[in-house]
């Protein structure tokens, strides 16, 4: 086993720690690893990286199943929904420079992380529900 | 994209809004998966580097969907927070 081999495998284990944990697919953590980790050029990674999300959420799945922490009708309309919108999008996506949409998504990732920190200092300190 | 919608608008509390979350990416990425792979006349997949990552994320994965519970609901919202906010700059600086 190479220093590549222990990147990788560190690098996904991090990503699915981050699934587990907060609901993310994986990607935004499997991509930089191989990228940045291992040198892989990033079409290579990008579908890479959507064959490794399919087993990791599926083994988060199964554990938050398993720990009742799936509100299952929730689950099944987003998850029915996002299958719609994942086609509709990759449409959408072909038409447009990855920069500009890669800039797009990081604006809004920064301002859902201020809404949520915003409610997370505004609710008082609580015990696990 | 589905956290915001259930924690922001729905009010869905943290910890179901991360569980819910990554159960729906599932059928995405099952569907996604084809797309990308018959899309292309070569397939850009490394199975080999996707087994390895595949190897440490299924473990991270079990421990992270465990730990979940454990974590109270304003320390999630804290690390979503930062997670988000990170991933969020990296796009912007380095798209």
């Amino acid at each position: 086993m190479s220093w590549r081999d222990v990147i990788l495998v560190l690098g996904g284990f991090a990503a699915g720690f981050l699934s587990g944990t907060i609901g993310i697919g994986g990607g935004a953590l499997f991509v930089p690893t191989m990228t940045i980790g291992i040198g892989l050029p990033q079409p290579v990674a990008q579908g890479t990286s959507l064959v490794a999300i399919v087993p990791t959420s599926l083994v988060s799945s199964v554990t938050h199943f398993w720990h009742r922490n799936v509100q299952p009708e929730a689950a099944f309309w987003m998850g029915g929904g996002g299958v719609v919108g994942a086609v509709l999008g990759a449409l959408v996506a072909v038409e447009v420079p990855g920069p500009i949409l890669a800039r797009v998504w990081g604006g809004f990732l920064l301002f859902t992380a201020y809404r949520i920190g915003a409610q997370a200092f505004r609710q008082p300190s609580q015990k696990v529900g | 994209m589905l956290i915001p919608l259930q924690v922001l608008w729905a009010k869905v509390p943290q910890r179901h809004a991360n569980a819910n979350s990554i159960v729906a990416i599932l059928p995405i990425a099952v569907a996604a998966l084809p797309i990308y792979y018959f899309r292309t006349r070569t397939p850009q997949i490394d199975f080999r580097v996707g087994a390895l990552l595949i190897a440490g994320s299924v473990v991270g994965a079990y421990l992270g969907a465990r730990l979940l519970k454990q974590i109270p609901e304003r320390q999630l919202k804290l690390i979503v927070m930062v997670v988000l906010g990170v991933i969020g700059i990296k796009e912007l600086l380095i798209p």
